[in-house]
């Protein structure tokens, strides 16, 4: 039966901050070994979004599942079936990669063996910087650790947050076929991007929210087939219309901050 | 990754894995951080060969002075390591990546707060053993074990009051300029005080003080004092700030900044 239902099933979700509606009543599902973009303006409500994912927030409405797990009521076992890779967090500066690999495997119950170590920071690319402190490692090292880490417990959903804001094109490949692999062994992918090119290419379908509800759900070809007609697309194409156009059209072209 | 029918291999830890987890790794951490080390260890040692010295060593009991060195070894780490590391940590997104690991985050900060509590039992030893050199004291069983217990209150005391700083600020940089002013008026105020120098009523007050309260107790817990009306205070004065401090502290600690 669980095979059957969304990894991830979020319906009629509403997230206030006082008098501020940040979700209004946002529907969207991930189905097993997809890739599913989250895109929208700064504000839009994709934080808001994946902090209730996450099980950070009560919803003031609307219910968050993880396979068939309440967020908000038993955030603890959603969070063990999730793994997570935050563009704002870090790890301890002083620990090396290999203590921080051993602590948050402890923290997902896990029991890694220094072979199981090794091979993880392998496969990604890391092995030598297996005992160097985490504050002596790059940016692009960082990103790719903290990629691992999210995947240390072979969670079957993924979120990831803007997951290859500022690396160069050589780290983004690299990224970019982990995650791969990540779904190429069953697992599923939110992540949210501003890259429509990045979003076009990898995900299989896209959300498009603005001020915290639903505006357009698809995979990129239909969105694009959907709206290309459409006047406030049109007029922000330039050529053939793409996603960015459709983003761009249904969202406005005044920054948000 | 697993598919979803293997999904139920995968729960939440138990709370004491995760606390074993944290433990090491905050040790390690703290291991690491020299500052934080020399601040908790050296500190209280210098102002040990400092007071003992000199005019003030008449004025003052042994026992009192080697209560104010470990009391200004707990207030270092208490008001310097704990909030620093804690507000750091807060401000660079540690907590914010632990805050979606299944693990309850009452277990990050107890681990941490277990770590100073043993970097100060570890401090207290040593300066009472430097203590009982330099003051040709020897120090019976019981002595030793009451200096602990009142090492433990003392580290309560101002790990509380380090918590209700980082939990009324958001920067490090609020926290370390909070927490200088805090140290100094303190260290003032216990110091001289204590010395009686300023008359009866400073001294009445600097007894109800962190620094006085404790030093009160160190002096009953060393033998160079009888249990009287100033333990009896230190003991009151010292509850009432872990309560008070340690509930501000907890009430109003945010875990992200952001």
């Amino acid at each position: 039966m669980a095979d059957q239902a969304g990894i991830l099933e979020v319906e009629g979700l509403v997230v206030r901050y006082g008098t501020r509606t940040a979700v209004d009543g946002l529907d969207l599902s991930v189905e097993r070994g997809e890739i599913f973009g989250l895109l929208g303006p700064n504000g839009a409500g994709k934080t808001s979004t994946l902090s209730a994912i996450e099980g950070l927030l009560t919803p003031a409405a609307g219910t968050v599942k993880v396979v068939g797990h309440d967020a908000a009521r038993d955030p603890l076992s959603v969070r063990a079936l999730i793994g997570v890779q935050l563009q704002a967090s870090s790890f301890q500066a002083e620990l090396t990669l290999t203590e921080i690999l051993r602590l948050y495997a402890g923290l997902y119950g896990l029991t890694l063996s220094p072979d199981d170590v090794a091979g993880r920071l392998r496969r990604s690319g890391l092995q030598d910087e297996a005992t160097k402190r985490y504050k002596q490692t790059s940016g692009g090292q960082q990103q790719r650790f903290s990629l691992l880490v999210a995947m240390l417990h072979d969670p079957p959903l993924l979120l990831l947050d803007e997951p290859t804001a500022g690396l160069d094109p050589q780290a983004r490949r690299q990224l970019w076929s982990q995650i791969e692999r990540a779904r190429g062994e069953g697992g599923s992918i939110l992540l949210t991007t501003h890259s429509m090119e990045e979003a076009q290419s990898v995900c299989d379908r896209v959300a498009i929210i603005d001020r915290g509800q639903l505006v357009a759900l698809g995979t990129p070809a239909e969105l694009v087939a959907v709206h290309k007609d459409d006047p406030r697309v049109l007029a922000a194409a330039h050529g053939d219309v793409t996603l960015e156009d459709v983003f761009i059209g249904l969202t406005g072209d005044e920054i948000r901050d | 990754m697993r598919s979803v029918t293997e999904t139920t291999l995968l729960k939440p830890p138990s709370v004491s894995m995760a606390l074993r987890t944290l433990l090491r790794a905050d040790t390690t951490v703290l291991l690491r951080n020299r500052q934080a080390l020399g601040l908790s260890i050296v500190l209280p040692v210098a102002i040990l060969f400092i007071t003992g010295s000199g005019r003030r060593n008449q004025i003052l009991d042994a026992g009192y002075l080697i209560g104010l060195s470990i009391t200004y070894g707990l207030m270092a780490a208490g008001l310097f390591g704990y909030p620093m590391a804690v507000a750091r940590d807060r401000e660079s997104g540690v907590f914010q990546r632990m805050r979606v690991t299944p693990v309850p985050m009452w277990t990050v900060s107890v681990s941490r707060i277990v770590v100073q509590l043993v970097l100060s039992l570890v401090m207290s030893l040593v300066v009472l053993g430097l203590g009982g050199v330099r003051h040709h004291l020897t120090f019976t069983v019981a002595n030793w074990l009451l200096v602990l217990l009142v090492s433990l209150l003392g580290a309560a005391v101002f790990l509380s009051i380090g918590q209700a700083v980082v939990g009324l600020t958001t920067t490090s940089g609020q926290v370390n300029a909070f927490s200088r002013v805090l140290f100094a008026v303190l260290l003032v105020v216990g110091l001289i005080g204590s010395t009686g120098l300023l008359g009866d009523t400073f001294r009445t007050v600097a007894g109800w003080t962190p620094v006085g309260a404790l030093s009160n107790l160190y002096e009953w817990a060393t033998g160079s004092a009888t249990w009287g009306s100033n333990q009896t205070i230190g003991l009151v004065a010292s509850l009432a700030y872990v309560v008070v401090f340690g509930y501000i502290g907890v009430r109003f600690f945010r875990w992200t900044v952001r």
